[in-house]
């Protein structure tokens, strides 16, 4: 490593510059709705195959959240739990650490 | 990444399934072992799965006006290889298909075939490749990353080329327009990625080298060039 922080540095930079493209690109697309790209890749594929893409039925049936925010709520819900995986053993390592 | 429930043909369904579960199998299998012989192997497991459930739960904006997630796998591949990551990844597929309606159980053998067997392999291609030779060692984590994530994508990409040729072109043309959806969007989320996870492995390589050395993950002569280094 040239210097201490080289990757911290980076890694803000890459997140800074990772932001200024959103508001870029938010701003100069028209028409981007910043819809998911699963979403977009199944009207892809309705149109591909000619099928409406209304027309596609779970194989196995499924329980689709109700609303965006109970969705959020979930994603958030697993997005916690690596937190806590991530956390807890950073946590426990500097105990180690400490009493080596 | 997902493709979701009912948007694959039952029958590339099955196929994707029956490519996933030996993989599964295996990667139980490998999974055991390794926490056998080593039980600080457990809490290296978490970090490196704990960050796949943080990534692969942040949808991210992108160029083409749509968002997609990172995978998070590269830390894991690196560390475990790609089988064990399929696991990890299994579980959390497995989440998203019961609860968020992400994926779903018929599609699930595909999704776990994109990103936690294809994009790991490569991600744990490139690091075999780079691990014995002078190339930093960050530098080898953030390929094995974003090539992960990007793979990950390609895979998709490509089985749903394989499931819906276009009428002109075939598998070809289709397979290039999910790849414009897919990883074009891709291509700036694996490189922050990449980043932030080779800082990742900057912490741990500072709070617990001993771990990544008993588990071969990287000789201790680079460990050790790297720590005096920074």
């Amino acid at each position: 490593m040239v210097h201490k922080y080289t990757l911290e540095i980076l890694s803000v930079i890459a997140i800074i510059a990772f932001c200024v493209l959103f508001l870029y690109t938010s701003s100069t697309m028209s028409g981007a709705e910043f819809s998911g790209s699963d979403t977009v890749g199944s009207g892809l594929i309705a149109e591909l195959s000619g099928i409406p893409e209304e027309n596609f039925s779970p194989l196995i049936p499924q329980w689709v959240p109700p609303s965006g925010e109970i969705e959020a709520c979930l994603f958030a819900l697993q997005a916690a739990v690596g937190g806590i995986f991530v956390g807890g053993v950073f946590g426990y390592w500097i105990g180690q650490k400490k009493n080596a | 990444m997902h493709i979701m429930e009912g948007f694959l043909p039952w029958q590339w369904c099955l196929l994707w399934w029956i490519v996933a579960l030996p993989c599964l199998i295996f990667g139980i299998y490998r999974l055991k072992k390794v926490l056998g012989t080593d039980p600080e192997a457990l809490p290296l497991l978490g970090v490196t799965g704990g960050f796949i459930f943080i990534l692969s739960s942040l949808k991210l904006p992108s160029v083409t006006g749509s968002c997609s997630h990172p995978t998070g796998t590269g830390l894991s591949a690196v560390s475990f290889g790609p089988w064990i990551t399929a696991v990890v990844c299994a579980i959390v597929l497995l989440f998203q298909s019961l609860f968020l309606a992400h994926g779903g159980l018929s599609v699930l053998g595909a999704n776990i075939v994109s990103m936690g067997i294809v994009g790991p392999f490569f991600g744990y291609a490139i690091y075999q490749a780079l691990r014995n030779t002078s190339v930093n060692l960050y530098i080898t984590v953030f390929l094995a990353t974003a090539l992960s994530d990007m793979f990950t994508y390609v895979t998709t990409s490509l089985e749903l080329a394989l499931a819906y040729p276009a009428e002109i072109g075939g598998i070809g043309s289709s397979f290039i327009l999910f790849m414009g959806i897919f990883a074009v969007t891709q291509v700036p989320l694996a490189i922050v990625e990449g980043i932030v996870l080779a800082l990742v492995f900057k912490y741990i390589i500072t709070l617990k080298p001993d771990i990544l050395i008993r588990l071969k993950i990287f000789s201790e002569e680079k460990i050790n060039a790297t720590r005096s280094d920074a």
